[in-house]
């Protein structure tokens, strides 16, 4: 059995690499290169998912695959990998939706013939999953760091890969050196941990936290979690999201929100979980805390956005916070001891993972698809597109229902888990702090049903009504690959959520890996057909049951039509237009009207401004021309890191005096710390 | 494997060694470039001797391959290439160091007792060859002061050059078989590189500024 992973994982990443030189090799075969790039890349995305279900469903204990797939020359670094329940679990998410984003690619990437070079997407594209695959299956801090940083270069190559634009520029910037404050923070934290370890595996790092001073844990945390936490995107690092997110291309989009951000998830997982030992109390409620906060501050923030992909990004900040809100819990109550409740709200964390992955990739690329028709971001100029693009509006909506957390689709699943484990977690703990769970409940009770507004906006104001500029009016349907991309995400989203005790039970290695329990059995009722929560009276669901229910009541509201309503007449006339003569697109609700509401009601939080500038000839009640302006401020932007920017440019402006351009004050500088050094070795 | 403890060996290799750091101590003092120039060929030379005697104490035939890259390369080839590029460029042949010249003596010396005090771990070693690392690390040592006192970009590229020379000699004389040859052969073909690719910033830094001291290159900064 271990053969077959470990083939299975071998071959996916000389497939990336292979994709990405063979884009390469016909650098000016555009069509070649397409077809070659994003081919291998489904190739072996179709390889890693056959690695990780092979192990997720092949044993029902832990395992621990570890194997090196490349001989290194160098001394302490090993292209050693390692495939345990963790890891593999990753694997899936990476590679599922590197599958659906490499088809998707196919049609995508014609947009770029004859303006950019597709072969550059292409490797670059192959060498991010790459990156991304080996950090999550990596096996030592060496190998891992590495992966890391391509991973942030080829990300950063990605996101720039319009310069033209100004904007990207800046985006691009934004998120280099933002990746590369996090880098630093996980090489400290390493450092910190090697220290104690005094080797590179990650195997002498496991359970390392239980050898460590508490300061120094404290520290190594503090470290991982800043670190982990920028690139994951919790409030407020998270700046860099909005920015970066919606000028990549858009299947990049999608990678990055997907999958990308999911390694601080799982950089987090792996430290506080399998190396950092039982976990102080305050570990768990800074992570739940944190996790609230993304998640109610990262859907007001989509709320105000027009920018469809930006208004995405937000929702990404969101989800990770969901995401947090279960690792959170599952850190205290491992405090607590109670490995049960731990491993539910973990499942519920790491479920909405990969939920996440398959409901934000899709709606990224409908974006992307919604993009590559109409050529703006604004979604002030869609609409109407239901009736231009209709299957992507459908995919497009079938995320937007996951992602408010409506059933039967997978959010509300995870959602659902994520509730009960708060809910549980209240009995868990006498002291006062368990006042956190009902409190986290309630906000991400507030946090899905702002999301559910967010995205009837979203979907409302893009796609239906009429066309609200002349590009959206000439959009067409997207190529089949894109649709078939989008499809194959959206038959994830509706699988995991009706079948969610089967996927439980691929999580069950896993759990048992990192808490000691498996909860399959116990959270599967009638045969897995209806998903249970562990307390026999705090409830029970069945996503399957709902659709086949409402299936049933189809037929009542025809057969009552039957019965009452067969008789009445059927009048159709134009729709009220309050007289006028016609009803144009200036008349629509827009989404800055729609948000207005919210707006209001967070005033504090949004500090909204509005300019109207009216003209007008000789009478203020016939202006000629109308101009209206309205912002939300950006309080991150504004109160953190604006002054951080100021005192770092004042600092270095002092520390630049050693720069006196002399060489030999350089070489004094190089020669005197030399000479330091060795005095300090005597 | 255990090394000989060939004591003529050890003894030759101590004294090839401590010639070369009277040759660098003499670079210290000595005012004329071209003179300079041909005392780091001979310090070169007396690498390249070293060299083969430890090639034919071990019998490690990649150290001949060393001393002979040596040889070709930097007793033969830079010296000749940095004297054409000096009547090349025509420049003055007095070399006006920011430190005096007994100054410079003193503060080579007392560089030479750190390093020996530095080194001290390791010399204590018995092996053949072990206590050149002392002489190695004051020839790095000493080469860096030169640098930091030299003027002229060709003076420093010199001083470079005595200072790869005490990483060469700590490489080959404290490693068992020196080290591998790939190694050896890639140092050398960096400072080959490095030389040439001074020589051309030394003359782009004459055309810019009319001058061959790159003090004035603080004109740069903005």
């Amino acid at each position: 059995m271990e053969g077959i992973p470990m083939l299975l994982l071998t071959l996916a990443l000389w497939g990336y690499v292979t994709g990405s030189l063979a884009g390469l090799v016909c650098w000016r075969r555009e069509k070649l290169a397409n077809l070659f790039s994003f081919g291998s890349a489904a190739l072996a995305a179709l390889c890693g998912i056959g690695a990780s279900v092979v192990c997720l469903a092949g044993s029902a204990t832990s395992f621990e695959i570890r194997w090196e797939f490349l001989e290194s020359a160098v001394p302490y670094l090993k292209f050693s990998v390692r495939l345990d329940p963790l890891s593999a679990f990753f694997l899936l998410i990476v590679s599922s939706l590197g599958l659906a984003l490499s088809i998707y690619s196919f049609g995508y990437a014609r947009s770029f013939y004859g303006r950019k070079r597709v072969a550059v997407l292409g490797a670059f594209y192959n060498g991010l999953l790459l990156a991304t695959t080996l950090t999550f299956v990596a096996d030592n801090i060496w190998l891992f760091l590495i992966a890391w940083e391509i991973m942030a270069l080829t990300a950063y190559c990605l996101v720039s890969f319009e310069h033209e634009q100004p904007e990207t520029r800046d985006a691009g910037v934004l998120y280099f050196i933002m990746s590369h404050i996090d880098a630093g923070c996980i090489i400290l934290g390493f450092l910190l941990l090697f220290q104690m370890s005094g080797d590179y595996g990650f195997d002498s790092l496991h359970g390392l936290g239980a050898k460590m001073s508490p300061g120094k844990r404290d520290a190594a945390f503090i470290l991982f979690l800043l670190g982990f936490g920028i690139k994951a995107g919790i409030v407020p690092l998270h700046i860099w999201l909005p920015a970066a997110h919606p000028v990549a291309p858009s299947n990049v989009s999608a990678f990055m929100s997907g999958v990308l951000i999911k390694t601080g998830i799982y950089g987090l997982t792996r430290v506080c979980f399998d190396f950092l030992g039982t976990p102080p109390l305050w570990w768990g409620v800074t992570l739940l805390a944190i996790g609230m906060i993304s998640a109610v501050l990262g859907v007001l923030y989509a709320l105000m956005e027009h920018d469809l992909k930006r208004l995405l990004a937000y929702h990404s900040i969101e989800n990770i916070g969901i995401i947090l809100m279960g690792l959170g819990a599952a850190l205290m109550f491992l405090h607590t001891a109670h490995p049960v409740l731990a491993a539910l709200a973990l499942i519920a964390g790491l479920y909405h993972t990969i939920n996440h992955a398959t409901f934000k990739g899709l709606l990224f690329l409908g974006a992307g698809a919604v993009l590559h028709a109409t050529h703006t971001r604004n979604m002030e100029e869609m609409g109407g597109l239901i009736k231009r693009m209709p299957q992507t509006a459908f995919f497009f909506l079938v995320g937007a229902v996951a992602i408010s957390a409506l059933p039967p689709l997978n959010g509300f699943v995870s959602e659902w888990l994520t509730y009960q484990a708060l809910l549980q977690g209240f009995g868990t703990t006498e002291s006062l702090v368990r006042l956190v769970f009902p409190l986290s409940g309630a906000m991400l009770a507030l946090t899905g049903a702002l999301a559910a507004a967010c995205f009837v906006k979203a979907f409302g104001i893009s796609f239906l009504a009429q066309p609200r500029s002349e590009h959206a009016g000439k959009a067409k349907e997207a190529s089949p690959s894109m649709l078939f991309g989008m499809a194959l995400l959206a038959g994830a989203c509706l699988l995991l959520g009706l079948f969610p005790t089967h996927f439980i039970r691929l999580m069950d290695p896993l759990t048992h890996q990192l808490t000691g329990q498996q909860l399959s059995a116990r959270l599967s009722l009638a045969d897995g057909l209806v998903l249970a929560s562990l307390a026999r009276d705090t409830g029970t669901v069945s996503t399957l049951g709902m659709v086949i229910l409402s299936a049933c009541l189809l037929p009542v509201p025809f057969a009552l039509w039957l019965v009452f309503g067969r008789n009445s007449k059927t009048r159709r006339g134009p729709t009220w237009d309050c007289g006028q003569r016609a009803l144009t697109p200036q008349m629509e609700y827009t989404a800055t009207g729609f948000s207005k509401p919210i707006r209001m009601i967070f005033k504090a939080l949004f500090r909204p401004r509005r300019e109207v500038q009216r003209e007008y000839d000789f009478s203020p009640y016939f202006a000629t021309t109308l101009r209206f302006e309205s912002h939300v401020e950006e309080v991150f932007e504004r109160r953190i890191y604006r002054p951080a920017r100021i005192l770092i440019i004042r600092a270095s402006r002092r520390i630049r005096a050693i720069q006196m351009g002399s060489i030999h004050a350089y070489l004094l500088y190089i020669f005197v710390t030399l000479l330091l050094l060795l005095l300090f070795a005597i | 494997m255990n090394p000989p403890t060939s004591e003529t060996g050890s003894q030759f290799i101590t004294l090839l060694a401590s010639l070369m750091l009277v040759l660098q101590v003499l670079l210290a003092v000595q005012p004329m470039l071209i003179t300079n120039i041909r005392i780091f060929a001979l310090q070169s030379l007396l690498l390249a001797a070293i060299a083969g005697v430890v090639g034919s104490a071990y019998h490690a035939g990649h150290v001949y391959v060393v001393a002979a890259l040596t040889l070709v390369g930097k007793v033969l080839f830079l010296p000749w290439w940095l004297e054409r590029l000096v009547r090349q460029i025509k420049i003055e042949q007095e070399i006006r160091p920011f430190v005096n010249m007994p100054a410079s003596m003193l503060i080579c010396g007392a560089l030479t007792v750190l390093a020996y005090v530095v080194a001290r771990p390791i010399t204590s070693l018995e092996r053949l060859g072990s206590n050149t690392v002392a002489v190695a690390i004051a020839l790095l040592l000493t080469g860096f002061f030169l640098m930091i006192n030299r003027r002229k970009a060709i003076t420093q590229v010199l001083a470079l050059l005595t200072m790869e020379n005490g990483v060469m000699l700590a490489a080959i004389a404290l490693t068992t078989y020196g080290m591998p040859l790939v190694v050896e052969i890639g140092i050398f073909f960096d400072v080959v590189i490095a030389v040439m690719v001074l020589g051309i910033l030394v003359f782009r830094i004459r055309e810019t500024f009319a001058s061959m001291d790159v003090s004035k290159l603080n004109e740069l900064k903005w």
